[in-house]
């Protein structure tokens, strides 16, 4: 079956990563980007974010949690086409640009030795940081909430509570 | 994913133009999150050739109060239907559907048209076609449906007689207690389908050029206690093993209305209305109760390993009726 | 109590950074230059033979650049005894792989796959572990008549244990007070799934050099595992960062021969890593066992004899089950103090994807098994299981034989006090109200406790070898090919280095894993970091300090043994003004290199037990768990976060969920796993998390340098037996079937009856 090219949606894609704006030229083409290429595909194998990480690929782990506007979304589930206008952040574009320092909320990660393996981080710094984002003062039962939909297999979730909850207290000071 | 044409469409109009132009051929897509899954894993012999982002449709995705009811665009997301104000008020029981759905970054994007017309979770139906290819069956067009003498936990307890997948839907459950109508648009159409005839055997009623673009809710009695429960293995993530949407009126003690809707038995959410007649009228004693879940399930013919489902759906609609929270 | 500066410390991780910003590389992460995609065609059927299979559309869809079956592919073999080939004319699971293509794109392979026309001639198939030993089951390998695979293990040496046959099974019976029999079985084969599948990049350097790079938990195995079978060639192995493996990526020839045949065929590079639904589908899970056993039981509690048949359904090959059931047959004993034994193992094909090594390795699976008969003869003896383990737990000056075949006599600590301890935290007495019994009924919910107890004496398994390089700029290099696979151990080596140097802890790091510059190194298993690995690694240290101290004891005209050092500065004892720094007495033209080799030691078991708590809704079938208390003994904690994350990990990993709601579900009309993807696999959750405290003593172990010994392996074993412990009790019927999901729950209060019976 040939893909029909009779409509072009969008011939140019744009959509800003960590602050930067990002085009690409959509197409079946070696240089373009295929409609059906997921935001996370974009981010790992064209943009070289390999932070954010593949596991179930199905929308059913949270390791590829990324913001999209300001939300935690999966990237695993999301065409890049269908990204036009919107502004991601990625585990990459936390911290402070400008200085390089990172987020109180990775440092609270490290404080708390929050991961094992460390595979599933990302995401779920990325979910924390959503839920911070419009709830600066969660609860804990809040926090399991936002992250419900994270897999972590280690069975660090004890500790990235932990590192969550430091996070809110420091961000009260 | 294997590649597809895709376009976006500006407006109701476009999209089901384009639907027509494909014959069939092209997938609405909004939030994406049942509908890639299913690209991805190949379930299907068909793959689709164009992918149409309705996303792009302005004025999809509002939840707006009329004299009589609620009226919610089919782009709602879960999480603008679960922090609405309106629905908190008028139908609570949708939003403690919405809620159970997934998990955040899956409602922040799943759309409530979306939960209604996404696919079955029947494993046999969506077996991964790269291990060893996708299993034939009769949902598919095959002849048989494996469940029946296979693995059938989570498959239907009545009402299937060649495909026993159910409907996965969480808010078809509610919506289906509430009344709701869905507003269908196809090229030369524009169709209002009530929720209880909207699911048939092997999917719904929508022809292949036709979409879902609004929900209507008639508001409830105001004294109406409304209950979700779902019966899962885990809170998050999970389809409903069972689900029971229920609204119930008493005055004085006695039941003057119930609804009551079991969720994940059947291809479509069963409205039980032998066990709401039988409640009418009456003190809602524990006996009572638990006759009227009886009648619930009197239709119920279990497979080799979904008996438990059955009892689970008693306990569920007693739970209900009595508003327990749990 | 010795006061140290870093060990026992709560220290952040060295690699914390990274994996916190997402810079950590993990396999599917990182790219060669050139490189292509490998990609599997999976059988549909679980038992076939290919009968013909034609590539020829699919080589020719642009991008593909290969096409190997099995008549092309190397006859590079694995499994135990070596019988598994890359590809085979045969199939004997649904996903065994039948083709294996190389392309330009991940998309394009995919393609190509769907174009590959295969002709199989179906087999009958066979799933049950007992069914597929009966006379006229199908036969999944000529070479093993019956499906029984031989027993034994060569690495484990020429006696490795292949049965526990101990004492007089007559006296014992004659001993007993009560007698109990009865078939069980912990067969739910659930899959540890690591969040990163399994993957690695094979890249050739002419015809003899291989380059690997992988996900493994013992990367140096890899060289020396498979560089034999493929022709004496030199194989280069580098280590990533391990998307965590519980086992299950250790020496993992699965993913690694593919990748090189396909990088032999196209002389490019090639990357091949799972997707979850192979992972899944097509992956190692545990092992099936099923026990047919009789116990003897005094009045005391004291067991008189343990006999049984022990059925291992290993799938459709052994990666290692061998090696797991001489372990498992080794840890039942350190478990259950006994002077009778009959134990015959049995490790059996059937046709579903192979069973590998997860952590419990064989013990594990034994004793989940093993644990219903073993509480009913508690039941008959009346005794309280708390009780009965610290009776029966293995003691100092106990002796056991080991996977070696050898009488080990141990000379670890009594772990007696953990478990009292344990029990004090949970509450035991309190709750504890006799067998069958609920601690507790509110309405239609019941409570009800277990716990559950093991132990495992591979502490000290193994060869462990390290350098350590002293720099003059004040700088520790440990060269070691310890896999940084979740536990921190590569950091704990940093810790248990920097103590003995007294450098600051970001003075001391670790090489790249890669088998050209580290030496021999088996990897971070059986909970053998702390002991096995950090003994090396500190023996490289102690020899480094004590050859800078013979470079450096010139210049201050004392002996070696005078000198100390602190922070890069070396002083002469008690006068610390008299320090230089190492430049000044190595020179900056000098380095010091010191060497540690650890040798096996089985004398040391290690100890962890589990108290649960689980409410049950009897309307519904759902057992909550509501608290989990785990006590071990770890004789010198490391670094105090790691451990407590360690033994966390008793719920998943196929741990304590394993009992709950974690199982593979195969169609065993069509062979084929129904439940490859993470909605119906099912895993806990955030939002679902028990309470959760550890007792961890710290009773000092002499023979380690900071007195300390491994246990996180075992973290997950004692904890499925522990649930079905407690639902029992909280239903006051019994109930034996892993995992204890609500169809069986119900099933045993007597509310359905469609449950099917596992074992017959």
């Amino acid at each position: 079956m040939t893909p029909t090219h009779e409509i072009p949606s969008h011939p140019t894609i744009t959509f800003t990563v960590n602050g930067e704006a990002c085009s690409f030229i959509m197409g079946d083409g070696s240089h373009e980007l295929p409609p059906s290429y997921t935001l996370a595909q974009t981010l790992r194998e064209r943009l070289g974010l390999t932070g954010t990480k593949i596991s179930c690929d199905h929308g059913a782990c949270g390791c590829c949690t990324v913001l999209m506007d300001g939300k935690a979304v999966l990237s695993c589930m999301l065409l890049t086409v269908e990204c036009e206008g919107k502004e991601i952040t990625t585990i990459e574009g936390l911290g402070n640009p400008v200085t390089g320092a990172i987020d109180p909320l990775q440092q609270a990660f490290i404080d708390n030795t929050a991961f094992q393996c460390g595979f599933c981080t990302p995401g779920i710094i990325m979910s924390a940081k959503a839920l911070l984002n419009e709830n600066p003062s969660p609860t804990v039962e809040d926090v399991k909430e936002a992250l419900a939909g994270n897999f972590c297999r280690c069975i660090s979730h004890y500790h990235v509570l932990d590192a969550v909850i430091a996070t809110v207290k420091k961000g009260g000071e | 994913m294997k590649p597809f044409a895709h376009t976006s469409a500006g407006s109701v109009e476009e999209a089901v133009q384009l639907l027509a132009k494909y014959e069939g051929k092209a997938k609405l897509n909004a939030g994406g999150t049942d509908l890639l899954g299913v690209l991805k894993d190949r379930v299907l012999p068909d793959y689709p050739e164009a992918i149409i982002n309705i996303k792009t449709i302005p004025g999809l995705n509002t939840i707006e109060e009329c004299e009589e009811g609620i009226s919610i665009g089919a782009l709602t997301t879960l999480v603008d239907i679960i922090t609405s104000p309106l629905i908190e008020k008028y139908c609570p029981l949708l939003k403690e559907a919405a809620v159970t759905v997934a998990f955040p970054q899956i409602r922040n994007i799943a759309t409530i048209g979306g939960n209604l017309c996404q696919d079955t979770r029947c494993w046999y139906y969506r077996y991964p076609d790269k291990i060893g290819g996708m299993i034939d069956c009769f949902r598919k067009g095959g002849k048989r449906c494996p469940a029946v003498s296979g693995e059938n936990q989570y498959h239907a307890l009545m009402g299937a007689k060649q495909c026993f997948a159910v409907c996965p839907s969480d808010t078809a459950i509610a919506l289906t207690a509430l009344g709701a109508t869905f507003t269908a648009v196809g090229a030369e159409s524009i169709r209002t389908l009530p929720v209880n005839e909207f699911y048939t055997p092997l999917g719904n009623v929508l022809t292949p050029g036709e979409m879902i673009t609004a929900i209507y809710i008639p508001k409830p009695s105001p004294v109406a206690g409304q209950k979700f429960l779902k019966f899962t293995l885990r809170k998050p993530i999970d389809f409903a093993i069972v689900s029971v949407a229920s609204i119930i009126t008493l005055d004085q003690g006695i039941c003057t209305g119930a609804r009551i809707v079991l969720g994940a038995v059947a291809h479509t959410p069963v409205r039980v209305l032998k066990a709401e007649e039988f409640l009418k009228g009456k003190e809602l004693s524990e006996e009572i109760v638990a006759e009227a879940a009886e009648f619930a399930l009197a239709k119920a013919k279990p497979l080799s390993k979904n008996a438990y489902k059955l009892e689970i759906a008693k306990t569920l609609v007693k739970r209900a009726v009595r508003g327990d929270s749990s | 109590m010795k006061e140290y500066r870093f060990i026992g410390k709560s220290t952040p991780r060295k690699d914390a950074l990274d994996i916190v910003t997402g810079r950590t590389k993990f396999i599917n992460d990182l790219t060669v230059p050139n490189m292509l995609y490998g990609k599997v065609l999976r059988s549909p059927l679980p038992h076939a033979l290919i009968k013909n299979i034609d590539t020829g559309e699919a080589m020719r869809l642009p991008g593909v650049k290969a096409v190997l079956t099995y008549k092309d592919v190397p006859d590079w073999m694995g499994g135990l005894p070596l019988h598994v080939r890359i590809l085979d004319s045969k199939v004997r699971y649904v996903g065994d792989a039948v083709a294996l293509v190389a392309a330009e794109t991940e998309d394009i392979g995919e393609e190509a796959l769907r174009l590959i026309k295969v002709e199989y001639e179906s087999l009958p198939a066979v799933y049950d572990v007992e069914e597929a030993i009966q006379p006229g089951a199908p036969q999944l390998y000529e070479q093993f008549p019956g499906n029984v695979l031989p027993q034994g293990i060569p690495a484990f040496g020429p006696h490795s244990l292949r049965e526990l046959v101990i004492g007089d099974l007559e006296k014992g019976r004659e001993e007993a007070d009560f007698i109990v029999e009865g078939s069980y079985a912990y067969e739910n084969i659930p899959n540890p799934l690591p969040p990163e599948s399994p993957g690695a990049i094979a890249a050739w350097e002419g015809t003899d050099t291989l380059n690997v790079w992988s996900a493994s938990q013992g990367p140096h195995m890899i060289k020396v595992s498979l560089q034999r079978r493929m022709g004496s060639i030199n194989l280069h192995s580098m280590g990533t960062p391990v998307g965590a493996s519980y086992g299950s990526k250790f020496m993992s020839w699965q993913y690694v021969l593919p990748a090189a045949a396909l990088a032999k065929a196209t002389d490019r590079p090639v990357k091949f890593c799972y997707g979850r639904s192979e992972h899944l589908a097509a992956f190692t899970v545990r092992l099936g066992s099923r026990i047919h056993g009789e116990v003897g039981i005094k009045k005391n509690g004291e067991v008189t004899f343990l006999s049984g048949d022990w059925l291992v359904n290993t799938g459709a090959f052994s990666e290692t089950s061998q090696a797991m059931v001489a372990v498992g047959c080794g840890e039942v004993q350190l478990m259950l103090r006994c002077p009778n034994w009959s134990l015959k193992p049995k490790v059996v094909c059937t046709n579903r994807t192979a069973s590998g090594q997860i952590r419990g390795f064989g013990g594990q699976e034994l004793e989940c098994a093993l644990l219903p008969l073993l509480t009913m003869a508690m039941e008959k003896a009346d005794i309280d299981p708390v009780n009965f383990f610290k009776r029966n737990y293995v003691k100092p000056g106990d002796g056991y034989y080991w996977r070696d075949g050898n009488w080990w006599v141990c000379r670890g600590i009594d772990y007696t006090k953990a478990m009292e301890q344990g029990a004090v935290r949970f509450g035991w007495k309190d709750k504890w109200k006799g067998w069958l019994k609920p601690s507790s009924v509110k309405g239609v919910k019941r409570r009800g406790i277990g716990v559950g107890v093991h132990g495992n004496a591979d502490v000290g398994e193994d060869v462990s070898e390290a350098y350590v390089r002293l720099d003059p700029n004040g700088t520790a290099t440990i060269y070691s090919g310890l896999a940084e696979h979740g536990t921190g151990q590569r950091s704990n080596i940093c810790k248990m280095v920097a103590e003995i140097l007294q450098l600051p802890l970001d003075r001391v790091s670790v090489t790249p894993n890669d088998s050209r510059v580290n030496p021999y190194e088996m990897g971070p298993v059986g909970s053998r970091g702390t002991y096995a690995i950090g003994s090396a690694v500190i023996a490289a240290a102690e020899d480094a300090k004590r050859q800078l101290f013979e470079q450096i004891a010139p210049k201050f005209a004392v002996k070696p043994e005078d000198l100390e050092t602190e922070d890069g500065m070396v002083y002469v004892k008690g006068k610390p003004g008299t320090g230089i720094p190492w430049i000044k007495g190595m020179d900056y033209d000098r380095t010091v290199m010191g060497r540690g080799r650890f040798e096996p030691d089985f004398a040391l078991p290690n100890f962890m037990m589990i108290f649960t708590e689980v409410e049950v809704d009897t309307e519904t079938g759902k057992v909550e768990l509501l608290r989990v208390v785990g006590a071990t003994d770890v004789g010198q904690i490391i670094d105090p976060p790691g451990i407590v994350n360690q033994l966390n990990g008793c719920l998943g990993s196929a741990g304590i969920d394993s009992a709950l709601f974690e199982e593979t579900v195969i169609d065993t009309q069509l062979g084929r796993i129904m439940n490859p993807n993470m909605i119906d696999y099912k895993w806990r959750t955030f939002a679902e998390l028990p309470e959760m405290e550890h007792v961890i003593l710290e009773t000092p172990i002499p023979s380690h340098r900071f007195h300390a010994i491994g246990v996180g392996e075992i973290a997950t074993s004692p904890g499925p037996s522990a649930i079905l412990m407690a639902v029992t009790n909280a239903l006051g019927v019994r109930i034996h079937d892993y995992p204890l999901t609500p169809d069986k729950v119900l099933s045993a209060l007597g509310k359905i009856n469609t449950a099917k019976r596992r074992v017959k």
